[in-house]
């Protein structure tokens, strides 16, 4: 109680509460533009918070996050285009109610799906973290080594059919992430003798470029056109309560979500696809699934929806982000020197307890607000794709130039935007690029502390239970993936001996 | 979202890795010089090239097995003149961001010369241009969406820019104005 009562206190700062609005509102309306997204939005924003209080900055981000995951489905239901491709299956779902004069009815759905499911997700970061973060403050820093190591494996295995992919685009991460002065030993890596390399890759410029000036050449070469957009009928409160027809459903989702989360590398679309492939074989109305079911749009909005602050657990508890936003996250608090982990919830107490009051408040805020503006927000639904994508573009002088004024940092996000755009075209994962280079020096540190200590030999990381699991399990995840590599790929090879 | 619907090209694919695979197998080839030793004592482990060492063998057998599977499909399967072609246009097709690279140079390059606004305003018009928004409605748009950027950033959030060369032009108490605002 006297947590949350410290939450408050933090929450009635007029900075928090405005930065907290102000972060759900355009949160909401970038997610319900379609191609802008948290992502592009987080990119941009994140050197404007450098400058702001960690509790302030953080929090204008999270209602980025936020709002964008029940934004998205403005598009989906009015326009059958998801905001995002995490609301595809709302999308399924919604838009063949829109059709039949149920869009207000689908979009309250959506809303109040979204809305439990967020809840139940602040629920278990508040139950959940505190915990982890003091069973993690056992660890030392060969379990710490291995948790990360685990969670890069788990973000390459979550790729599922992209694996080598991912791994590749991973290891590059990794590989970034060295580029600089070397701490230990105080010598160059990849630097070239090139002075603004020296203090490593700098992530701004690198997320800019990864995330938003490609997207923005996207949008720009894209002559799809804006979708024709349905007028929204119905009684709007129609579905706010109607979501409790189906508990199992309802729950099922967001808990399945708040697993999703946890674990790194699952992220919302992979969440929601499992969510709703299981709900569509096991929920009450599964014959109407892909006709327009409200109980599809409830798995896949709350599903979605729970993703996002589970993934601040082990995030906050551990120092792992789990997907790219929480890696942009990461960023931020590592700029503002709040360094996640086990010693956060010791030395900076109101600060969790701002962020945990803020989440669940946020949820609150974003509700009431589409409630308000939703037929203002479904205007942007329809914004030609071409001038988004000239805006974004615009907006990443903001995030490149005018943060430092050095012609190097541009210069190095329209190279990662390029490469950005190339992966894109060719539906390479980006994600694990960005994962890579938030990863690199905590597993490079830990690693290089925990063979230090045991004078280089390896047997430290099997020597204590929570590190050999963490072995275990790494090597067991490795052997499937091959092992389902290893199947995805037989067809083809089967198709070469009949096609020789 | 048009990028995920639309099909690779398999011998722009193999193009790519190939691309991708050169690029990490000389990164690699350059660890020696671009790294440097610590002293003996210390264990390998901790040495400043172990790091890129694994993190560049791993992108090299991942470039180097994607290679493969894009060359093995591609001699399965003999890629047509049209896919030929197709390829061809799309390869090109990669360096059509470069266009837009350079617009954003040259918005730089015009921000210490014209401002923020002007130098804003003047861009999205460009832009909106090239991608063929050329109605009044985008003009206007534009100027609104230059304006309301100026407002966020220059007023709001007060972020700053150099003084433009333009602003120089103007009588005292304007230049003051502009530069503080615009």
């Amino acid at each position: 109680m006297d947590f949350l009562l410290l939450g408050l206190e933090q929450l009635a700062r007029w900075d928090v509460a405005l930065s907290m609005v102000a972060g759900a509102v355009i949160g909401v309306i970038v997610g319900a533009i379609p191609g802008a997204g948290a992502a592009v939005t987080i990119a941009i924003l994140l050197p404007t918070t450098f400058a702001m209080d960690p509790l302030v900055g953080i929090t204008l981000l999270l209602g980025v996050y936020c709002g964008s995951a029940y934004g998205c489905a403005i598009p989906a239901v009015l326009i059958n285009t998801p905001g995002s491709p995490v609301a595809v299956l709302t999308a399924v779902e919604a838009y063949p109610m829109t059709m039949r004069g149920e869009g207000r009815r689908a979009m309250s759905i959506a809303y109040s799906s979204s809305f439990v499911g967020g809840i139940v997700a602040v629920a278990a970061m508040i139950f959940l973290t505190r915990p982890l973060a003091e069973f993690a403050s056992r660890f030392g820093s060969a379990e710490f080594a291995m948790v990360a190591l685990f969670a890069l494996v788990l973000v390459v295995v979550g790729h599922v059919g992209q694996r080598v992919e991912a791994a590749a685009a991973l290891s590059f991460g990794l590989f970034l992430a060295t580029v600089g002065v070397d701490r230990a030993f105080n010598t160059q890596r990849f630097t070239f003798d090139h002075t603004f390399l020296m203090s490593g890759m700098p992530l701004v410029p690198v997320v800019i470029g990864l995330f938003a000036m490609s997207q923005a050449i996207v949008q720009m070469t894209d002559r799809s056109g804006p979708s024709p957009q349905h007028k929204l009928t119905g009684r709007f409160f129609d579905g706010f309560f109607e979501i409790f027809r189906y508990p199992v459903t309802l729950f099922g989702s967001s808990a399945f979500g708040v697993m999703c989360g946890i674990l790194p590398g699952v992220g919302e679309f992979l969440a929601q696809q499992v969510s709703y492939t299981v709900a569509k074989r096991f929920a009450r109305t599964r014959d109407q699934f892909g006709k327009g079911s409200p109980e599809g749009i409830i798995v896949s909005e709350a599903t979605n929806n729970a993703v996002p602050p589970a993934a601040f657990i082990p995030m906050l508890a551990l120092g792992i982000p789990g997907e790219e936003l929480t890696a942009m996250m990461l960023a931020v608090f590592l700029v503002h020197n709040v360094i996640p982990g086990p010693q956060l919830f010791i030395d900076r107490p109101e600060f969790v307890a701002g962020l945990y009051t803020t989440l669940l408040l946020m949820n609150v805020v974003i509700i009431v607000f589409l409630m308000v503006a939703t037929r203002w927000i479904a205007l942007v639904a329809t914004v030609e794709k071409r001038f988004v994508g000239a805006m974004i573009l615009t907006l990443a002088l903001v995030g490149t130039y005018a943060t430092n004024y050095r012609l190097s940092d541009p210069l190095l996000a329209l190279c990662f935007g390029f490469l950005g755009y190339v992966l894109r075209r060719h539906k390479w994962p980006v994600t694990p690029v960005l994962l890579g280079l938030v990863m690199g020096p905590i597993v490079e540190g830990r690693f290089r502390q925990a063979l230090g200590t045991a004078n280089g030999d390896f047997s430290v990381f099997v020597a204590r239970p929570i590190s050999a699991a963490m072995v275990i399990a790494i090597v067991v995840l490795i052997g499937l993936a091959i092992r389902g590599e290893w199947k995805r790929r037989k067809p083809l090879e089967e198709w070469q001996i009949n096609a020789d | 979202m048009s990028n995920v619907a639309t099909p690779t090209n398999r011998v722009e694919s193999f193009a790519l890795n190939g691309v991708f695979a050169a690029i990490s197998f000389a990164l690699l080839a350059a660890l020696p010089f671009a790294t440097r030793s610590g002293p003996d004592k210390s264990g390998w482990w901790t040495q400043p090239w172990t790091m890129p060492l694994i993190a560049l063998t791993v992108l090299c057998i991942g470039n180097a097995v994607t290679l493969f599977l894009a060359g093995r499909d591609l001699m399965a399967n003999r890629p047509t003149g049209d896919e030929v072609a197709a390829a061809r246009a799309a390869i090109f097709g990669w360096f059509r961001p470069i266009e837009f690279f350079a617009y954003f140079l040259g918005y730089i390059w015009l921000l210490g010369r014209a401002g923020y606004f002007l130098s804003t305003a003047l861009f999205i018009q460009f832009l909106l241009f090239r991608v063929g928004l050329r109605q009044r409605k985008w003009i206007v748009a534009g100027l609104a969406a230059a304006l309301a950027l100026t407002a966020i950033f220059r007023w709001g959030l007060g972020i700053w820019v150099p003084t433009a060369d333009l602003y120089g032009l103007f009588p005292d108490a304007m230049r003051k104005f502009a530069s503080k605002w615009f």
